[in-house]
């Protein structure tokens, strides 16, 4: 149920400072990827524009604002436009349930530090990941190019694949914490676990519960956002860059945008669902929130630069194979745990 | 108007006309993306209807898994090869005809006969409110009053992931022994890619007389080695052995001799 608690413009002030702060994060998630992986390579990575490279994203937006807007000849012109706009479109609009912060005051209004608390909000996010994929679908489709052809294809089974892994290694929470909406799982979280009376308090962190959970979800998202080494449906190597071939300019910098939003908003996720989002030691807050998130964002350049890239029947293979009958064991037993200790341990 | 209801016009129009486009489309491409659309705009209209969990899964179910396997296909079809789209045979469309406008009066008369007079059924806001919210609501209902058609769906589902594997297992399991491969050097190697010897090309014309045909048995599990492609069609090398005992023809070795060994090399 949408909670009315609050005007409308307030959401809506709310949800701008959002999407603006994605954006700004996005541009600097890029720099901060070149910087650890040219460190981790032993390199120096963008050092000219500005103090430690720092104003090179902002530089790279403006070089491609500047690049010629190409469209094939044979392209499918309508859905080609239309493509990386699902994309970008999709991407921060999962951010809006993550809840931020509590209701704080300003100037005498009632300000709870998330858009919107759906009771279905994990499924939300879930939801629109999954009309996201139509973004890279269509434009390797409408490219009228086999290569970018191939990657859509690639995507989709992709896709299709480990969402159905996420979506079930998220069952164990909801499970633990009766119910879907983000607000209530991370309030869930924020009780100080004490262990066996002994006076040593734990953050009630699911992922402590978990664990399997935590990893599967781990590794589909890294799969879901199309990041290494699950980067198949743009393998330069073999298609390459796989469905944005035929993209220039501002069209090809949407999907570029989509990509690095979807991995801050899964980073989002995953902080809020398994590590207790804003809950800290001290001082509970968004901060907390965005060190954890980070946390995720450092993870998957690490992955990058380390990580070779899958083949694609082995990327299947995991997904159906290990993680599917992973996560349906883990679903088994949370459930029968939570139903032969209900309420005790819980 | 109150915000509410002009939303749902708004939605309602769009999943209306997108609906019109998945008909209407050329391009089986294009209607699945009006589909998605219609798909996308009803969702909308689930969560007017404070059915958030029916519109999310709504879009996880149709838009997200089964449309995209739609397009899957789609994509890999060339649209040429395609049946035409808008075509049928006359049966077909008065058949179609008819369906539809079953389909039609069956959704009319559950609106006039419900909605329309105003009949609520047990499950108003505020009952469902108190029970905890929506999902809770649907998830006792449908795992308490109707676990029999739950558990008949889930057997169906079962019947048709195992029909799928029927269907994509290989008509004969992979034999897992390989083999032995033939090393082929040149592209003028004398035997094919099964192993067999070929026919041997017909000699020029001047390369009669004093040409002899190397025995096959002599080559057998040799490697004859030639400068390339265009040297074995010209010339085939492996033929052509100048030597003063050379007097047999090609013709002749080929039809007596040497065709029975070479149609079975392996012997021996």
């Amino acid at each position: 149920m949408v909670e009315n608690s609050q005007p409308l413009w307030i959401s809506f002030i709310v949800g701008f400072i959002v999407l603006n702060v994605l954006l700004v994060g996005m541009a600097y998630m890029t720099w901060a990827e070149r910087k650890v992986i040219a460190l981790m390579q032993d390199r120096i990575g963008p050092n000219r524009t500005g103090p430690f490279g720092l104003l090179q994203p902002i530089a790279d937006g403006v070089k491609l604002l500047g690049k010629e807007d190409l469209i094939p000849k044979f392209a499918d012109k309508r859905i080609f436009v239309i493509a990386p706009l699902i994309s970008f479109v999709t991407a921060p609009l999962a951010a809006l349930v993550i809840p931020f912060g509590d209701t704080i005051t300003i100037f005498g209004e009632e300000i709870n530090l998330y858009v919107t608390d759906l009771n279905v909000g994990v499924l939300y996010m879930l939801a629109v990941a999954s009309v996201g994929v139509y973004g890279i679908i269509l434009g390797g489709y409408s490219s009228a190019n086999r290569y970018s052809l191939l990657g859509g294809l690639r995507s989709a089974a992709q896709v299709i694949s480990y969402e159905i892994v996420q979506g079930l290694s998220l069952v164990g929470v909801f499970i633990l914490a009766g119910s879907m909406s983000l607000v209530q799982i991370v309030n869930d979280q924020r009780r100080t676990l004490e262990l066996f009376d002994s006076g040593i308090g734990i953050p009630n962190w699911y992922i402590f519960y978990q664990p399997i959970g935590f990893i599967v979800f781990l590794i589909a998202a890294v799969a879901e956002t199309n990041r290494a080494p699950f980067d198949l449906p743009e393998a330069e190597t073999e298609l390459i860059s796989g469905f944005h071939t035929e993209y220039s300019g501002f069209r090809f910098s949407f999907y570029f945008l989509a990509e690095y939003i979807n991995m801050i908003v899964i980073s989002l996720l995953a902080a809020t669902l398994f590590l207790g989002g804003i809950d800290g030691p001290i001082a509970d807050g968004f901060w907390w929130l965005l060190i954890k998130a980070s946390i995720f964002l450092f993870f998957y350049i690490w992955l990058r630069a380390t990580l070779p890239r899958f083949r694609f029947d082995q990327l299947m293979g995991i997904a159906w194979k290990v993680l599917l009958p992973l996560v349906l064991l883990n679903v088994l037993i949370t459930g029968f745990v939570r139903l032969a200790f209900n309420d005790q341990i819980f | 108007m109150s915000p509410e209801v002009l939303v749902f016009d708004i939605l309602a129009v769009l999943a209306v006309i997108s609906g019109i486009g998945v008909v209407v489309a050329r391009n089986p491409v294009h209607s699945a993306v009006a589909l998605v659309v219609t798909f996308v705009n009803l969702a909308g209209i689930f969560v007017m209807l404070r059915a958030e969990f029916l519109g999310v899964v709504q879009i996880i179910v149709y838009t997200g898994a089964i449309l995209v396997l739609v397009l899957f296909v789609i994509m890999l079809v060339d649209p040429d090869d395609l049946p035409e789209f808008h075509a049928g045979r006359p049966l077909q469309r008065v058949f179609g005809l008819l369906i539809g406008l079953m389909l039609l009066g069956e959704v009319a008369a559950a609106v006039l006969t419900r909605t329309a007079v105003g009949q609520t059924g047990p499950w108003t806001a505020d009952e469902v409110e108190r029970a905890g919210g929506n999902v809770q609501v649907l998830g006792q209902f449908l795992y308490s009053g109707y676990v029999l058609p739950i558990q008949a769906i889930a057997v169906v589902l079962l019947v048709g992931t195992i029909g799928a594997l029927v269907l994509a297992r290989p008509d004969e399991a992979p034999s897992r022994q390989r083999q032995k491969v033939t090393s082929t050097i040149s592209l003028g190697h004398p035997r094919g890619a099964d192993g067999q010897f070929l026919e041997p090309l017909p000699l020029p014309s001047g390369a009669t007389a004093s040409t002899r045909v190397i025995k096959r048995e002599d080559m057998r599990g040799g490697i004859v080695v030639t400068k390339d492609a265009d040297a074995y069609t010209r010339q085939p090398a492996w033929q052509v052995e100048y030597g003063p005992e050379s007097t047999r023809t090609p013709r002749q070795s080929d039809g007596s001799g040497t065709s029975g060994t070479g149609a079975a090399p392996r012997e021996g």
